[in-house]
């Protein structure tokens, strides 16, 4: 790794210009990564890094221990790339779903109960922080994807959706999120299965990072 | 109802981690040993692949990206590479199992098409073995995981049976054993039914067999308020009311 890459890797931070990785572009990077291309792997944290914080941010609510996670999830793809046995999605979610689990897994280590308080205190439980902030995202490469993902989850009731948010984005277990909501168990889970087989539908179109 | 009946309801809770840690990893170990349940969790992870996108993306703070950048190719990965003895070992092995298939093949090859129906009909009898000895293990595994086991005798005419449930409340599933009664009179049938707190729900009819036990697995109601027992009646064979009216053999309470 050379200071150079580093540097220029700086200077794309402040540079706006708009990235694209196409499905073909992405498996050119799964190749490179798995041929130790220190190049593809500047290139994936460029493009990836604010997404990836942003889904453990959501779950950790710590701006340190986001960061921590997301350079585990590099550090594993690094190390793991050609164990992979999965890549019909693609690299980006694979590491979306490790940065994910790897959050979780913090969350869970804590005191959960306390988690779903502090939810209930802030409101937060409404709001997963999804909402968007129009200006940054224009400039984001995935603007797209985030956008398909926002329209499928549009289609649920809103109290399917709530449930989603307080699931999948703040990581909160059955039993949890029926305390947080104060409604019964099997409620929380009908909800979940619906909107889940909802969303699987659904989603299962959008198959590739296109911008 | 199949025992896996709620590893099958669990493939998607497990995806998106809202099972209950326990659950979690009750499910993780019998994901160890179910390719079904591999296979569908995979298509659920694909077909969700993208779902965490719908994040709000977070500014990355300046110089972040250079850090990451120097801590992993400051610090090479440990790629694991075979050595030479292994190589050599691997390579010896290929050798060796495609001169056993050269022989091989060229000995059966007038009657391959013989050897190719016992193959499949090998294949289907070891598919099938396989299946049963999952249901297997799942059946056991409710057992094993149960956290109450109750018990009544029951007394019909000159016949004394009894009614044994193993609760797995883990995993919401019930082995219930009904074993020593004769077959229902005529006209009627030994109904089963969980008592829940918003009542009582009709759940299977269970089969009478002196010599032979009869041996169910029951996923608990999922919407009608805690399961608080269970009950055993005679109810009239065509009947379908939501609430017992026949004699009731057993009330097993948890």
């Amino acid at each position: 790794m050379t200071e150079h890459r580093i540097r220029s890797l700086d200077q794309r931070e402040r540079d706006a210009t708009s990235q694209h990785l196409h499905l073909a572009a992405q498996e050119s990077l799964y190749r490179r990564l798995i041929a130790r291309d220190e190049r593809a792997l500047v290139e994936l944290i460029d493009l990836a890094t604010p997404w990836l914080l942003g889904v453990a941010e959501n779950i950790l609510h710590d701006g340190t221990e986001a960061e921590e996670v997301v350079l585990d999830a590099f550090r594993r793809l690094w190390h793991r790339v050609g164990d992979i046995t999965d890549t019909r999605s693609g690299i980006m979610p694979w590491m979306l779903r490790v940065t994910r689990n790897l959050a979780i897994d913090r969350l869970r280590s804590r005191k959960r109960q306390a988690h779903g308080d502090a939810l209930i205190a802030t409101g937060y439980a409404h709001d997963i922080g999804l909402s968007a902030d129009a200006t940054f995202e224009m400039s984001l490469d995935g603007r797209a994807v985030h956008d398909a993902v926002h329209h499928a989850l549009s289609e649920l009731s809103t109290d399917q959706e709530r449930a989603v948010r307080l699931a999948f984005f703040a990581g909160l277990s059955h039993s949890e999120i029926a305390a947080t909501l104060g409604i019964p168990l099997g409620t929380v889970k009908g909800r979940l299965r619906l909107a889940f087989e909802h969303l699987r539908g659904s989603l299962s179109a959008v198959r590739e990072w296109a911008l | 109802m199949s025992a896996h009946e709620w590893f099958v309801t669990s493939r998607v809770p497990y995806v998106a981690r809202s099972l209950d840690p326990v659950e979690e990893t009750a499910f993780a170990d019998h994901l160890a040993r179910c390719e079904e349940c591999r296979n569908e969790v995979t298509a659920i992870e694909h077909d969700l692949a993208w779902l965490p996108m719908a994040v709000k993306p977070v500014s990355v703070r300046p110089g972040f990206r250079g850090e990451i950048a120097r801590a992993i190719l400051e610090n090479p990965a440990r790629v694991r590479r075979p050595n030479a003895v292994w190589l050599w070992a691997a390579a010896a092995s290929v050798v060796a199992t495609s001169t056993a298939s050269i022989a091989f093949v060229s000995a059966a090859r007038h009657d391959s098409a013989q050897f190719a129906a016992a193959v499949r009909a090998r294949d289907s009898s070891l598919a099938g073995l396989r299946d049963t000895l999952s249901d297997m293990r799942d059946t056991l595994s409710v057992m094993r995981e149960s956290s109450r086991v109750l018990q009544a005798q029951i007394t019909l005419g000159q016949r004394t049976g009894g009614l044994l449930i193993f609760a797995d409340q883990l995993h919401h599933r019930w082995q219930v054993v009904m074993h020593g009664l004769p077959p229902a009179p005529v006209g009627e049938a030994y109904q089963f039914w969980f008592i829940c707190g918003d009542g009582m729900i009709r759940d299977a009819t269970l089969i009478g067999d002196p010599d032979r036990p009869a041996v169910y697995t029951l996923i608990l109601p999922p919407n009608s308020g805690p399961v608080l027992g269970a009950s055993l009646t005679l109810e009239p064979v065509q009947d379908s009311s939501k609430g017992p009216k026949g004699k009731e053999l057993a009330h097993l309470l948890l």
